[in-house]
């Protein structure tokens, strides 16, 4: 039986999943900013648990238009990890990557800027991941990832279909970013993995 | 000119900036391969002189590659790159034979101190 019962207040785990939050989110956050040259502001980690109808809403807006960046998460932690870039922000990042800060971000994603943002997906879960390993003591090992732009609600179905096959329910660790990466970095770990995170650190 | 380098990464991007680097530097870029399986047969078609593998890619990874590439020629030369966090794939890698790493996000003068090395 899992130690977070979906009915019930599980604030002294919640306190610890933001934690877990709180180390993985500095980690990305210095990979962004050494990867655009800018300064990248993380807000303070939000655990959520949502029902299924709640999802669209829970992060951006439902109708907000984002891309989003999807990894599996695999070894001792399996899951989920989302980079979810508002539109215009991910239009921003491209074009500081491809030297055309100023391109319009408006205009839609090319080919080579839709690579560069699977890549930043991958430089900032791999730091993300790495330090939620040093912190447990658990090995992880994303995937290789894949970009889509469409509404907060679409993207964010799949790690809910995926987490729905074992409960009715969502319970995300969502870190905020603003400034020139205006998103958010979600990591949702299947129910067995929040166990063993909370294991590790003596809960 | 130096002598030519495979680039393998399933990201354009970062071939984009790998080719940038190693060109700026006036090395010669081989070719460029996107997946493991790629990068075993243009490397037997090419002969380089270093090949830059990533490690997570689709179809074959890099550390599969890797082996691959060294039992074909046990004296190839191969960095891996991968992503912070893969220091057991790292470890794997090395003990396969590749020569070092380099870690994203690049940082230039890594790369090339790499490159370089692994080139002696």
């Amino acid at each position: 039986m899992s130690k977070i019962d979906f009915n019930q207040d599980n604030e002294e785990y919640f306190d610890v999943l933001r934690e877990i939050g709180n180390v993985g989110a500095s980690n990305a956050s210095a990979a962004l900013a050494q990867l655009l040259g800018r300064r990248v502001e993380v807000h303070v980690p939000k655990v959520k648990l949502l029902d299924f109808q709640e999802i669209g809403k829970a992060i951006g807006g439902e109708e907000q238009i984002m891309t989003g960046i999807y990894l599996r998460v695999e070894g001792q932690i399996n899951g989920s990890m989302l980079l979810l870039l508002k539109k215009q922000a991910a239009a921003r990042v491209a074009g500081i990557l491809l030297g055309d800060p100023d391109r319009d971000p408006k205009a839609e994603l090319t080919e080579i800027e839709c690579s560069a943002l699977s890549e930043v997906g991958n430089i900032v879960t791999s730091a993300y991941l790495n330090a939620i390993s040093t912190l447990t003591g658990l090995k992880t090992l994303p995937s290789v990832p894949s970009l889509c732009v469409d509404m907060a609600g679409a993207i964010l179905s799949v790690p809910a279909i995926e987490f729905g096959m074992m409960c009715d329910k969502l319970l995300l660790i969502e870190n905020r970013f603003s400034g020139t990466t205006d998103g958010y970095l979600v990591l949702v770990p299947d129910i067995d993995s929040y166990d063993r995170m909370l294991e590790a650190l003596g809960m | 000119m130096k002598k030519g380098i495979l680039i393998v990464d399933d990201a354009a991007f970062m071939r984009m900036v790998i080719k940038n680097i190693l060109t700026k530097a006036g090395y010669e870029v081989a070719g460029e391969a996107c997946d493991g399986k790629q990068a075993v047969s243009m490397y037997q078609e090419l002969k380089p002189a270093l090949v830059l593998l990533d490690i997570t890619m689709p179809e074959m990874d890099g550390i599969e590659a890797l082996k691959k590439i060294i039992d074909a020629d046990s004296s190839a030369k191969v960095v891996m790159c991968s992503a912070l966090g893969q220091s057991s794939m790292l470890i794997e890698a090395l003990q396969a034979g590749a020569k070092d790493y380099i870690v994203k996000p690049f940082q230039p003068d890594r790369v090339l101190e790499a490159v370089e090395k692994a080139m002696k």
